[in-house]
């Protein structure tokens, strides 16, 4: 068996049951989807619509001198072009999350004046067909001047380091530190100090199969822009896009059906928006916009890569921890599309799943000449955990302990829960130490001394390392104040319309963007518990139209929250609605107390007496056609619009200090590895991924979330990782290079569970979906476990592909020069 | 995705594709397709004229001769290869085209659209170098000349079929002690580096990945120490790149090599 | 003597049942062809390098990836896609398998994985998993993991189904 879940079983559903939630009810998406009938963004055509296609940069680091389209606008067929000149007059620069010196970009949506990394849009040109688009591309003349690049962040703040924005003075883009506790007294609590000089995290993200893409339409009539795209965070891109394109938010108008993957990555693409909006109105024609796989390499959405530097850690002898202190360096890439937001975002998660109370990270973030960084599925928070995972298992390889043994002591306990880090957010609920004996039990870690011998006697290395990770969800908007005290957001948001229709339709409007999540499934669950339905009586609305009024200002697709937010909206619109159902029924069942009415079977009825039921077709018809009669106060529409915000406060931004998240899903994974210590290959011989995230509506799409999250996570471990060279050319643009895990490359995989119900939120729910970082963490752990006693190397970096852990055997003393063991 | 304008001919005969091939300077032979449609969507390369072969009998089927010489059509497809009952004579070959890239890129995938394309990352050169593979190439008028694999892979990309000429026959020597390893990303991802062996006589090692063309050694035993001081004394003095640096491809096609040549030995029974 | 060359070609395709004769450029894609002349748009595009298999068929009854040929080249093909799996609202085992073992989440490269899984169960009605491994080698889903694909072309498998 390639796969594994430990109890409680599968369960095939036939309706009706007692609760529709916890139960793997067919998904509604599926019967679409195997047939080829889903409709994704490259499927939507217009007549007469246009074909974009991006002239890029070739250059890290240039100016532009000059630009002349005039060929490529000859060509017949080709419908024009926009180029940045054009932008800078037309647009204003996308607003800056930053405080100064980030706050001073000015960036638009094609390049101005100068190109800062290679695969910069420059010149988008507009054609009849694709393929003519693309010919016209290639008679753009652009010449530049070229300059020095910045390819590597740590070099970024040197004084003869050439400047990417001269706007802001120097490549330094935010900064800040973050202080809680007394880090004092805890180094002069310790027994020992383990130094570690430069840990680092690299640049890589989720690559979904379906790259970036729009179709805009311009109403000339109206002002208005209809934009059909997958962005799957529409509410973002409207805030960016508004000001750009100096129009009200009502005049962009964002339409998804079908998605194919985001994973954070399809967030920052209002530039490409904004080129696709500017040239429907200037060339009065749809304009369709579809990204091919090696331009989303060069330019989409990388995540963030971070160093962490001069890291001291205050430990006891026993293996207790009490605090860190670091310098965390952060590579925004070119721009700040979304940054500085993952300079505040890892906080959600600061002491990671241990009691440590004393930390101190100073955060700063360059700009480099590479592709600006965006969300990534783990979004910031990965990599710091990574980095309390590296710490936790270097501490106990120097001190020679025990890492399951320093996981334990120095885990949060259950009875702990709900906890307050040092920097004030709250834990909800979760038992770390109870998920890492179902770990350890799934991958057989009792028996790894003896596998460690049986290895080595067929020539292998065999070692096995622990990942524990906390998957943060449903966002308090006012951690971004931590960066820029005046950022006017707070909370969040989520909306949910659920109405009756004539012919007794249960009809869900979401304000989401799912990309295969199954929000049409979990939010029919929902909702045909609370009518007393089947699921197959309720009708989700496929995708997202902002025409339906069903967005609040954080709507989207993003940050682990859809069971919180979105089916708490759900929740909310869905009692109303039955509230009202009950209402009119008591009017019609001739003044029967809403209290003894009940909704089942797809009727309001008298609970002691059944057969007087009205059915919902009946209640959609009164009130929408049959109206004439009812009482004028009946305050009845049978469309429910509820907007659920969870209860957050406006963190203390001097101190830096709140409640971040309302969710604290946890993952514990753990893998076994053997290397081939003449090659460096290795392979995944055994996984085991334990998640707790509350209760769980839908357990099939949460352990598809939990494979999916693991897939990636081991991918990026292994081989992932966008590499630039010294003059910031992308060396793994392309899925040759880049090699994402193929079916033969997966482990086996053994998967469990716990549930420890989230107390804060409605329906005990927690988000979910992001916490795979903790593959990587394992996968560092088991290569430096399988390492020991051959050299002892440190793993350093979360990248290992087969030359690194060569390089760690042949000379590990490169490695052990980052770590020093002193006293206190 | 959006090649450039090219033309495109279907020819009847080889005699036909000759003839066309010759008759315009930027044509190109276009076997199954699997590196040359990449390359043209990366507008990298951009023939004038397609030649198609596909239909061609003539460049297909897998002979073995009494003699148990394989003589294989170069458009035989690498699943032909695997499932060639003929092939089977020499073993290795079908189980090296197992390992090429997947089931879609082995149906359309051809040996020898590989082995013209002499993409230093694939499997077949150094397998059809150390194997002592003869290749038959037809020019203007259908004049045929042979030369070994060694001759054959010229450069990156580059091979001795010159303009106006084709590959159209590949000429393979009897034998089963063959070997071949490689260290790729993944199970089955890019090539880093590759070795093949065939111990049929005296031990041929051809080394994949290292240069521009495939390198033989061809070492005095099959002992590991002989098999490291041949590639050693080789000079190797491979590209580095994003998946390894020159000394560590340096140090894998050693390893590989020794790998290579002990499964040809241990077939030879040694 | 040489033969005809020419920038575009008629061409007669039959796909799904459906033959479709049209005018098309040498230079143009199958993938290309099925689903921007044909709008045929369940097929899909995930890369341009012939790696991610999102954009496979079966021609004459052999799987490819219809990025990696010309249209021209199909002339006269019968071509399969994933349109043509169910019959009428009637989904394959496979298909059904996908959704009951939640083998697909985003469903983008779906398509392309269930015609890999088809012509690997007429080929092989009882695979092992390991060959169901190698059979999907070329097709990439980064949402699932691929272990529920696995476990859906089994059930389909243990159906008779293909």
């Amino acid at each position: 068996m390639s796969s594994t879940t430990i109890a409680p079983e599968r369960v095939e559903v036939q309706a009706p049951q007692e609760q529709w939630q916890g139960q793997n009810v067919p998904r509604k998406e599926d019967k679409r989807l195997v047939q080829g009938e889903g409709v994704f963004v490259d499927d939507v055509k217009r007549h007469g619509m246009g074909y974009v296609f991006f002239v890029r940069s070739p250059y890290a680091h240039a100016h532009i001198t000059s630009i002349d389209v005039s060929r490529a606008e000859a060509i017949k067929g080709v419908y024009g072009t926009l180029t940045g000149e054009e932008v800078a007059a037309l647009t204003d620069p996308f607003f800056q999350l930053s405080t100064p010196p980030g706050a001073h970009l000015k960036d638009y949506a094609l390049a101005v004046g100068k190109v800062r990394y290679v695969g910069e849009a420059v010149v988008a040109v507009v054609a009849e067909t694709r393929d003519l688009a693309r010919d016209a591309s290639e008679l753009v003349e652009v010449e530049y001047e070229a300059l020095p690049a910045v390819a590597d962040g740590r070099t970024a703040l040197d004084a003869e380091t050439p400047v990417l924005h001269e706007d802001s003075g120097s490549n330094l883009m935010w900064e800040g530190v973050y202080e809680w506790g007394d880090l004092d007294a805890a180094f002069a609590e310790a027994d020992r100090v383990v130094k570690i000089k430069e840990l680092h995290f690299h640049r890589f993200n989720s690559t979904p199969l379906e790259t970036d893409g729009a179709l805009a339409e311009y109403n000339r009539g109206t002002g208005q822009w209809t934009i059909h795209t997958n962005n799957q965070f529409p509410g973002f891109a409207a805030i960016m896009m508004g000001p750009a394109l100096r129009c009200g938010l009502d005049k962009l108008r964002f339409v998804t059906q079908d998605i194919g993957g985001g994973f954070g990555n399809k967030i920052t693409s209002h530039p490409q928006l904004v080129a696709c909006c500017l040239l429907a109105r200037k060339l009065r024609r749809p304009i369709q916009w579809t990204e091919w796989r090696t331009d989303f390499h060069l330019s989409m959405s990388h995540g963030n890569e971070r160093w962490f530097q001069d890291t001291e850690v205050a430990v006891k002898d026993d293996g207790t921890l009490l605090g860190f202190r670091t310098k965390a360096l952060d590579d925004a890439g070119a721009w700040l599309r979304y940054e500085p937001l993952g300079g505040v975002i890892w906080a959600q998660v600061t002491p990671g799943m241990y009691r440590w109370r004393h930390i101190r990270l100073d955060f700063a973030q360059v700009a480099t000449n590479k592709a600006p960084v965006s969300p990534n599925r783990g979004y910031s928070r990965m990599q710091h955990l990574w980095f309390t995972e590296r710490v936790i298992d270097i501490v106990a390889h120097e001190l020679g302990l025990d890492p399951v043994e320093v996981r334990k002591r120095n885990y949060i306990r259950a009875d702990e829960m709900p906890y307050e880090t040092p920097n004030g957010c709250i834990y909800d609920s979760g038992d770390y130490a109870r998920m890492l004996d179902v770990a350890l039990e799934l991958v057989g870690w009792e028996r790894l001394e003896e596998r460690r011998r049986e290895a080595e006697s067929r020539g292998r290395l065999l070692g096995a390392g622990i990942g524990s990770t906390l998957d943060s969800g449903t966002n308090n908007f006012g951690q971004s104040r931590l960066i820029n005290p005046e950022l006017q957001f707070s909370g969040n948001n989520e909306v949910a319309t659920v109405k009756l229709d004539l012919f007794g339709e249960i009809v869900v409007t979401l304000g989401t963007t799912p990309q295969g999540q199954g929000h049409e499934t979990t939010a029919s669950q929902v909702v045909a518990d609370i009518l007393g339905c089947s699921i197959d009586d309720v009708h989700v609305r496929a995708g997202h139209d902002s025409y339906w009024n069903s967005h609040a200002g954080f709507s989207g697709t993003y940050a682990s929250q859809f069971a919180v937010t979105g089916l708490s909206a759900v929740k909310g619109a869905t009692e109303l609605l039955a509230a009202e159902i009950k209402k009119l029924g008591s009017v019609i069942l001739g003044g029967v107390p809403e209290e003894a009415l009940e909704l089942a079977e797809g009727t309001v009825r008298i609970k002691d007496n059944p057969e007087a039921a009205l059915p919902f077709m009946a209640c959609g018809a009164i009130i929408n056609a049959n109206n004439a009669g009812l009482p004028e106060d009946l305050g009845v529409t049978l469309n429910c619009r509820y907007v659920y915000r969870p209860p957050f406060e406006v963190p203390d931004v001097e101190r830096r200090y709140g409640n971040l998240t309302l969710t604290y899903a946890a993952q514990v994974h753990a893998a076994v590895v053997e290397i081939d210590p003449e090659t460096g290959y290795y392979e995944i011989v055994d996984y085991a991924a334990v998640d707790d995230c509350g209760k769980r509506i839908h357990p099939q799409i949460v352990e598809g979330q939990v494979m999916g999250a693991t897939a990636q996570a081991l991918g990026a471990a292994v081989h992932e990782s966008y590499e630039y060279d010294e003059d910031g050319n992308l060396l793994t643009p392309n899925f040759y290079d880049y090699h994402v895990p193929h079916a033969l490359d997966m482990p086996p995989i053994r998967t469990g569970y716990i549930e420890s119900a989230s107390p804060f939120t409605p329906l005990g729910t927690k988000g979910m979906g992001e916490g795979g970082g903790a593959g990587i963490h394992a996968v560092c752990a088991a290569v430096q476990d399988a390492l020991r006693g051959h050299g002892d190397a440190i793993v350093y970096d979360s990248h290992n592909p087969y030359r690194r852990v060569w390089e760690l055997l042949q000379h590990p003393e490169r490695s052990r020069e980052l770590v020093e063991v002193g006293a206190a | 995705m959006l090649l450039r304008e090219v033309e495109y001919a279907r020819p009847a005969s080889l005699a036909e594709a000759l003839a066309t091939l010759g008759e315009h300077d930027g044509a190109r032979a276009l076997a199954g397709g699997q590196t040359l449609i990449n390359v043209m969507k990366a507008r990298a390369a951009s023939p004038d004229v397609l030649v198609d072969l596909n239909g061609l009998d003539e460049l297909k089927g897998i002979e073995l001769g009494p003699d148990g010489t394989l003589s294989i059509g170069p458009m035989a497809t690498y699943t032909d290869l695997v499932e060639s009952a003929e092939a089977k004579a020499r073993p290795i070959l079908g189980e090296v085209c197992n390992q090429i890239a997947d089931v879609q890129v082995r149906n359309r995938g051809t040996i020898g659209g590989n082995a013209c394309s002499n993409d230093p990352t694939n499997h077949l050169p150094p397998l059809l170098v150390a194997i002592g593979a003869r290749m038959t190439i037809a020019g203007a008028g259908g004049a045929e000349r042979t030369v070994s694999a060694e001759e054959f892979f010229l450069g990156v990309y580059l091979t001795a079929v010159g303009p106006g000429e084709l590959l159209t026959r590949i000429t393979i020597p009897p034998g089963k002690s063959d070997g071949f390893a490689a260290v790729t990303l993944g199970v089955d991802g890019t090539c880093i580096v590759n070795a093949a062996a065939s111990l049929n006589g005296s031990l041929r090692v051809a080394l994949g990945c290292v240069d521009a063309t495939p390198v033989l050694v061809q070492p005095p035993s099959d002992g590991e120490d002989a098999v490291r001081s041949a590639v050693r004394g080789a000079g190797l003095l491979p590209p580095g790149d994003v998946h390894a640096s020159s000394e560590y491809r340096s140090h894998l096609a050693e390893v590989l090599a020794v790998r290579a040549a002990r499964q040809a030995s241990e077939r030879a029974g040694g | 003597m040489a033969a005809d060359v020419a920038s575009s070609r008629a061409i007669a395709v039959t796909i799904n049942g459906n033959v479709y004769e049209r005018e098309v450029e040498a230079r143009k894609l199958l993938i290309h062809f099925i689903r921007d002349d044909l709008d045929l748009t369940g097929s899909h595009i995930g890369c341009d390098t012939g790696n991610c298999g999102a954009c496979s068929v079966i021609v004459d009854g052999t799987l490819v990836k219809s990025c990696m040929m010309l249209a021209v080249q199909a002339d006269g093909a019968s071509i399969e896609t994933v349109e043509g799996l169910a019959e009428g609202d009637e989904l394959t085992a496979l298909q059904q398998a996908f959704s009951d073992h939640h083998a697909l989440q985003c469903g983008y490269c779906t398509p392309g994985m269930l015609m890999s899984a088809t012509a690997l169960l007429r080929e092989n009605p009882s695979p092992s998993e390991p060959e169901i491994r190698k059979a999907l080698q070329g097709n990439i889903c980064r949402c699932t993991g691929y272990w529920n694909i696995f476990e859906a072309v089994k059930a389909a498998a243990g159906q008779g189904a293909g």
